[in-house]
């Protein structure tokens, strides 16, 4: 057990990960992912369900992300910490927890995609009370900013949509899982350049998205 | 580079993230201030950054947690080697099943015959007998008769199979004395199983008398030990729910702390704002003096 209250281990520095890390923070009593490995491996099983409540998030978020429906990311989620717990003895810390956790999930969206044979549809979630949404967020955003970053939110999906899986899932990870060129590479098993690219082409066909969504203070004058 | 060779899309994408060494930033950097093209290419993929903050996914209540499962899924689904069977190889199989079909042929004695009547199949070594008891009944039992029936039946034969008579009439003699024989012997042995049968039953009973106590004692035992492993086991599920329910309350308590003190905040300032509000509306509609 670690009680120096460090910093909360995160895998880069993603707003999925802060929001975890700084939820963890208020305990401040944080075993580090490699810890709870030990012991998960020695048995201890609350220390595992740590690990997967510490994860669970990030992982459901970037499955979500990826296949963009509610129930897969759900079930993708839920089959990468099964999936995780029956391999945790082979798991030989040569890569970190997250890495491994990761990998994971990416593999079963991959095989989630070619299964159904089809591209990821985004699903807005239903149902959403506007008015019980603005109490969540609090006073500092109005209704109106609100239903603005929904229709935003809408419309950045339908142009993930039009990505292919490898810009997409390289963009997932970039912007709001916050891994580095080389992790993404490492994940998606393709140079560091490839990652690169994979980000440009992805930057510019979303970009192109949202111009022909209407906003236009995204122009510029270099043609891509 | 100048205005006319515009930054790489990698190097551009690099500097956006901020994944490159200090003296590639300080060169982009000064690009960019300097080439118009480069600059508004910049600014419109930060801003499409900016934009993609705006995804958020549901906000979904997981709560997934992995419970051990229960001894009897465990034993259910826990791997085996192959059964040895398995890894014979399926000619060998085969062999091995003709041979023990073949043993059991000849165990049972079957015995198919051709006659007039058609095929007959039959099994079993008392069958022999009987029907060698068949032929007894068959023949005469008077000496006069046997003698008689037997060149009967010898000349019958001649008149078949020729020149077997000689020897087949002294045959059906030895015949009906064997019969007799193992009918006693039949006998005996049927008595003699029996016998066996009766004593190893009264024996079984004893043993089974003298042995179920102890038996139903080591049953009483094991499953008094199997309710109180359960016992252990729901009581460590309660307490691992019972911690997990507080974990979530006292978190779930803060977040609504937080909230009701943005809530009142919000409402003092907009209760100062329409106070300010009313103030510049009174002063504004109070005559002009």
């Amino acid at each position: 057990m670690n009680w120096d209250f460090g910093p909360f281990p995160t895998f880069g520095g993603g707003p999925e990960s802060n929001r975890i890390a700084s939820k963890f923070d208020t305990f401040r009593m944080v075993a580090t992912d490699e810890e709870l490995v030990a012991k998960s491996m020695a048995g201890d099983l609350e220390s595992f369900n740590q690990l997967v409540l510490r994860w669970e998030r990030p992982i459901y978020a970037l499955a979500y992300r990826v296949l963009g429906r509610d129930e897969d990311a759900r079930d993708v989620a839920q089959e990468t910490f099964l999936r995780a717990f029956r391999a945790l003895p082979g798991f030989k810390g040569q890569a970190k927890f997250s890495s491994w956790l990761y990998r994971i999930a990416l593999n079963l969206c991959r095989d989630w995609i070619r299964r159904k044979k089809r591209t990821p549809v985004v699903d807005m979630p239903e149902g959403v009370d506007i008015a019980e949404l603005a109490a969540e967020q609090g006073p500092v955003e109005s209704i109106e900013d609100l239903v603005a970053r929904q229709e935003m939110s809408r419309i950045v999906a339908e142009g993930m949509k039009l990505l292919p899986e490898e810009q997409r899932t390289a963009i997932v990870l970039k912007e709001y899982h916050g891994l580095t060129f080389q992790e993404i590479a490492e994940l998606q098993g393709c140079p560091l350049s490839t990652v690169k690219t994979r980000l440009y082409q992805g930057l510019s066909v979303l970009r192109k998205h949202l111009e022909s969504q209407g906003m236009t203070s995204l122009n510029s004058g270099r043609a891509s | 580079m100048n205005d006319t060779i515009h930054i790489e899309n990698e190097t551009l994408v690099a500097y956006i993230y901020d994944e490159v060494d200090a003296p590639e930033k300080a060169r982009v950097a000064r690009h960019l201030q300097q080439c118009a093209t480069c600059g508004a290419e910049y600014a419109a993929l930060t801003g499409v950054r900016t934009v993609l903050q705006a995804w958020a996914p549901p906000h979904a209540g997981l709560g997934f947690t992995v419970v051990p499962r229960t001894e009897a899924e465990q034993s259910a689904r826990v791997l085996r080697p192959a059964p040895w069977w398995n890894t014979v190889p399926v000619w060998a199989q085969a062999v091995a099943a003709i041979l023990v079909l073949a043993v059991s042929a000849a165990v049972a004695n079957i015995q198919v015959r051709s006659g007039a009547d058609g095929f007959a199949v039959t099994t079993g070594w008392m069958s022999q007998s009987a029907s060698a008891r068949e032929r007894t009944s068959e023949l005469p039992r008077d000496p006069a008769d046997l003698s008689a029936g037997a060149s009967a039946k010898a000349e019958a034969a001649i008149g078949r199979e020729g020149g077997a008579a000689a020897t087949r009439a002294p045959v059906a003699t030895a015949s009906v004395t064997g019969a007799e024989d193992w009918k006693a012997a039949l006998v005996s042995l049927e008595q003699q199983l029996r016998n066996e049968i009766r004593t190893s039953r009264s024996a079984d009973a004893v043993v089974r008398t003298s042995s179920r106590p102890s038996a139903d004692e080591a049953t009483i035992r094991r499953v008094q030990e199997l309710l109180a492993a359960s016992e252990a086991r729901q009581e460590r599920q309660l307490a691992l729910r019972l911690t997990q329910f507080n974990r979530d309350v006292n978190v779930q308590r803060q977040a609504d702390l937080v909230r009701i003190q943005q809530l009142f905040g919000h409402s003092e300032g907009e209760i100062s704002k329409q106070r300010q509000m009313l103030n510049y509306v009174m002063r504004a509609s109070a005559p002009q003096q």
